[in-house]
């Protein structure tokens, strides 16, 4: 919780608001000396002057003082019954959802008969039966709202009960009551603050409300509600009467509102991010792209710089990043998470989050047609044309990219139909033609069932089918076996190698992951990501079996399958990498791994090193103590040394 | 083995009810068929199969996070099975786990300090002046700053909430944790530095753990010895090199050659068709449906677990293949 040291600034206007309109009632006697229930007729319906600023009443009583001292008893009503069942309503629902069995029964089956009853009629009963009055309010509303609170309470608190955290401290043995208290209760007051100024809005409204019917404070106590039905009569004469009390309450409900939001964004601790809107991002005009020749380019991605466009300034979080997609060819782009790699991809796609914008480079695609564009330049109408027809992509998680609601042949057909005017049946039929391609069995029965009646790696056949329904050239498959069991990896992996293998057009194929293993199975080349760069490149088995830069070197050996010898019992260690990778804001100058280099000299704090390519230019290396590098950048090598 | 087991368990089963089939009969689906294991002090368990082969049930069934049936159930030589809620509190303060999830595992609001301190106050560690020090003890242990403890999980890393969940598990000092996918989500290079911290503690503290991860090659370097599931049953357990370098049961094998390396040659043994749904399991052996060397005999009997060498044993008829 924010402590007052700290009083957060967004809070500020809201709470001075909220504290103004409980606050100005309550020092009614401070503001106007005049009683709100005394009768003068004769000034019936006066206009407002020096002594009574908001004129009087049909009764000749004075309306400030009936506004301020109505507001009074509408808001202790109001938030009184709105606490009372906040506080009832949460302590059901938090007793339902940790202990279940029982408590859950009774939670829920006494919030269903309350929420059974409509509201204003179940308020007209109880009222009815034990007379109007402000206490008879308090009740009728409290038991109103609390299962409102107990049902979001409820749902709220199975959802954080189920997370890894709450089970820790139940591992740890931690009391019932503290979990419940210290740990689930913080962590649903976000919803449940919201709720609050919702229903504290309802109360004063249906307090109002029942007022205005006569059922609510007794006349001649004001209220707003009371206010409103005396001034209805005399709308036509005096629309001042109503606007009065109308206003008051608007901006009540207003206030109530403005801080219960800004309270819910000041409990979240990661606190709210921004104004939420996306800086669009434009695409930026470079015209000395070279040109593509060679007819088996099929994408190329030149000295791509893409940076955040946050907060004013920018930190660049792709810097230098080239690569040369060829058809037939599989292309690995390996690193760990926060390299970058993925946020290459999605700029090849034109799908770049609002956030990130290209700085400079280019992006270019040879489409089916045979023309080389600039993705850089197209509107977002072609972009659409080029997506899933030139260019398709799939990720880790299929469940996540296919609707669970429709069928996966409707979704197949709409895919299909999206980019080739076909005929319904015909696309059909194209879609079993694509599941058997991807290896399903009885495909024609199988195109029927929705995505969760199947296994995530035919989930992932599908996706696959979906993607080559059009025949892009470029496929580019962003982690697409990370979700999946090794056995079933190793099936998708070896049908990604032999739908490469017999497209016609010749596919060429992106591999975004983080498993050299993977990688080496399927790759042509191989690109290693770290912090934004690409910081080696070249055919497979030349990097992953000698790799020249020591981040990909230490990569290699950490993994556990580097080393069959190695064994914890025996008091091994594995050759681990220390530190972690730096934020795309705070890179080191020179080269960005020098900080976790074990051959780091004096020269890689101070030059940045280019990716510079071997002799037969078949490789690159982005490292000044490579072989690769030119000889003269190391001068201050014998310095370290 | 002959020092007295930690931890035993004993034909440990558990079943979920899925709704009702007829008025009043239940249908139910049974994760876990008939597993049954021991951990010796000092020793590391590595649990490894895919989705849906019941590690993390045998894992939160021990911790007695989930409801289990069990013969058996024994830790440290209390019965688990009839204590009591109140020293089933106390017991927990020698049995710990550290989650897959380093994001879901760390509430949102509380600082570090709040995490570690909730762990010492459930059982009345290190009170008052001994606090400070304990802490900063236990960051230091895992490898953190100790001017990390004012701050909340969202400042950090991956890599840095799974080493705090660590700190977690061990702010108690247990003889026994589980590692639920402790490194799973972790980049390969802070995978290797958690898993060098966790042979390192165990080194110093002779802490048990039972490992589990669906990845073979950690599971082998950290374990001692291996137990492979498949639908909620035992395949075969043993020595960890031995499981792994020379299998005996062929789902094993399927499971070792199906893992991509960059070192070994692929001599890959393909499985054909999907995981069987547990709602409808094949009969005899579970495994029979995917396996390149069923028979006609594997339909008819559960082949029992049987020694296929020193602390070795295997769940397949066919002895004679691998």
């Amino acid at each position: 919780m924010m402590s007052a040291r700290n009083f957060p600034k967004r809070m500020f206007l809201p709470s001075v608001l909220l504290a103004a309109l409980i606050i100005i009632p309550f020092s009614a006697p401070l503001i106007t000396a005049e009683d709100p229930i005394k009768i003068a007729v004769r000034y019936r319906l006066a206009a407002p002057d020096l002594q009574h600023w908001l004129g009087r009443d049909e009764f000749g009583r004075d309306r400030l003082a009936r506004v301020l001292h109505g507001g009074q008893v509408s808001l202790t009503v109001a938030f009184v019954a709105t606490t009372i069942a906040c506080i009832i309503g949460t302590f059901f629902g938090l007793i339902g959802a940790y202990f279940r069995g029982p408590s859950e029964f009774i939670t829920s089956r006494l919030s269903d008969i309350v929420l059974c009853f409509p509201p204003i009629l179940l308020a007209l009963l109880v009222v009815t039966l034990f007379g109007p009055g402000a206490g008879t309010l308090v009740a009728v509303l409290s038991v109103l709202y609390f299962p409102t609170f107990a049902r979001i309470t409820f749902s709220e608190a199975l959802r954080v009960t189920s997370l890894d955290f709450v089970e820790a401290s139940r591992a740890l043995g931690t009391p019932s009551r503290r979990i419940v208290l210290g740990t689930i209760l913080p962590n649903i007051a976000g919803p449940l603050s919201v709720q609050y100024s919702l229903t504290a809005a309802a109360a004063i409204t249906i307090e109002s409300g029942l007022s205005f019917l006569g059922l609510g404070v007794v006349p001649p106590a004001p209220s707003w509600g009371q206010m409103i039905r005396g001034a209805r009569q005399f709308m036509n004469q005096d629309p001042l009467g109503i606007m009065i009390p109308c206003a008051a309450l608007v901006l009540t409900i207003y206030a109530i509102n403005f801080f219960c939001d800004r309270l819910r964004d000041t409990l979240d601790p990661k606190g709210a991010s921004g104004s939420g809107m996306d800086e669009v991002s434009k695409p930026l005009a470079l015209a000395d792209a070279p040109a593509i020749k060679d007819p088996d380019v099929v994408a190329v991605i030149n000295k791509l710089r893409l940076e955040t466009a946050r907060f004013g300034t920018s930190a660049a979080v792709i810097e230098d990043v080239s690569l040369t997609l060829r058809a037939n060819q599989c292309t690995a782009l390996v690193g760990e998470s926060g390299s970058g790699k993925s946020l290459s991809s999605l700029a090849l796609m034109g799908l770049l989050p609002g956030a990130i914008r290209q700085a400079s480079g280019t992006l270019q695609l040879r489409r089916k047609t045979g023309e080389v564009v600039d993705l850089g330049f197209l509107d977002a109408r072609t972009l659409e044309d080029i997506r899933g027809n030139d260019i398709a992509m799939i990720f880790q998680e299929p469940m996540t990219s296919l609707n669970p609601i429709h069928k996966i042949s409707d979704q197949m057909i709409e895919a299909i139909q999206a980019h080739r005017p076909m005929s319904k049946s015909d696309a059909r039929a194209h879609a079993v033609q694509l599941l058997k391609r991807v290896g399903m069995n009885d495909a024609e029965q199988r195109i029927d069932s929705y995505p969760d009646q199947m296994s995530g790696g035919m989930r992932q056949r599908v996706m696959i089918g979906m993607a080559l329904s059009c025949e892009p050239r470029l496929l580019i498959a962003d982690e697409p076996t990370t979700a999946l069991d090794v056995t079933i990896q190793a099936e998708i992996i070896q049908l990604l190698q032999t739908l490469r293998q017999d497209q016609g057009t010749g596919l060429s194929l992106l591999f975004i992951s983080h498993n050299l293993g993977v990688v080496a199975d399927i790759a042509d080349r191989v690109a290693v990501m770290y912090s934004g760069q690409i910081v080696e490149e070249g055919p497979a088995d030349q990097i992953l079996r000698d790799p020249h830069h020591p981040y990909t070197r230490a990569l290699i050996e950490s993994m556990p399958s580097s080393h069959e010898g190695l064994h914890s019992a025996g008091g091994d260690r594995l050759p681990a990498i220390s530190g972690t990778p730096p934020l795309p804001s705070a890179r080191p100058s020179g080269c960005t791994f020098r900080d976790r280099c074990p051959i780091a000299v004096h020269a890689c704090a101070e030059i940045r090193p280019a990716l510079y390519p071997s002799a037969d230019g078949g490789r690159a290396v982005r490292c000044l103590r490579a072989p690769e590098a030119p000889a003269g950048l190391m001068n201050h090598q014998t310095e370290a040394a | 083995m002959t020092a007295a087991p930690l931890l035993d368990v004993q034909n440990l089963e558990k079943s979920y009810s899925i709704g009702r089939s007829g008025l009043f009969s239940k249908r139910s689906l049974k994760v876990l068929h008939d597993v049954s294991f021991s951990v010796a002090p000092g020793e590391v368990l590595g649990l490894v199969g895919e989705s849906g082969s019941g590690k993390s049930t045998i894992g939160r069934a021990i911790l007695r996070l989930i409801d289990s049936q069990s013969d058996v159930m024994r830790f440290g030589g209390q019965d688990l099975n009839s204590i009591s809620p109140a020293r089933m509190r106390i017991l927990r303060k020698e049995m710990q786990i550290i989650f897959q999830d380093p994001y879901a595992s760390l509430d949102p609001r509380k600082t570090i300090r709040a995490v570690l301190s909730e762990a010492l106050d459930a059982h009345g560690l290190h009170q008052g002046a001994a606090r400070g020090p304990r802490l900063i003890e236990l960051v230091t242990l895992v490898g953190l700053d100790p001017s990390f403890l004012d701050r909340r999980p969202h400042e950090f890393s991956g890599g840095q909430r799974q080493r705090i969940g660590i700190a977690r598990a061990l702010a108690v000092e247990p003889s026994f944790i589980v590692c639920d996918e402790a490194v799973s989500a972790l980049d390969v290079s802070i995978q290797a530095q958690v898993l060098n911290l966790l042979a390192d503690l165990r080194a110093k503290t002779g802490v048990s753990l039972l490992f589990i991860s669906h990845d073979l090659s950690v599971v082998r370097y950290i374990s001692d010895r291996v137990m492979v599931l498949y639908l909620g049953r035992v395949m075969e357990v043993g020595p960890a090199d031995r499981v792994h370098f020379s299998p005996k049961h062929p789902y094993t094998a399927a499971l070792v050659s199906a893992e991509p390396s960059l070192h070994r040659e692929n001599r890959r043994i393909r499985l054909t068709g999907e995981i069987p749904s547990p709602l409808a399991l094949p009969s005899g052996c579970i495994f029979r449906s995917r396996c390149p060397y069923a028979q006609p005999a594997c339909a008819e009997t559960v082949p029992p677990l049987q020694t296929v060498g020193d602390q070795h044993q295997s769940a397949c008829l066919r002895t004679d293949i691998l």
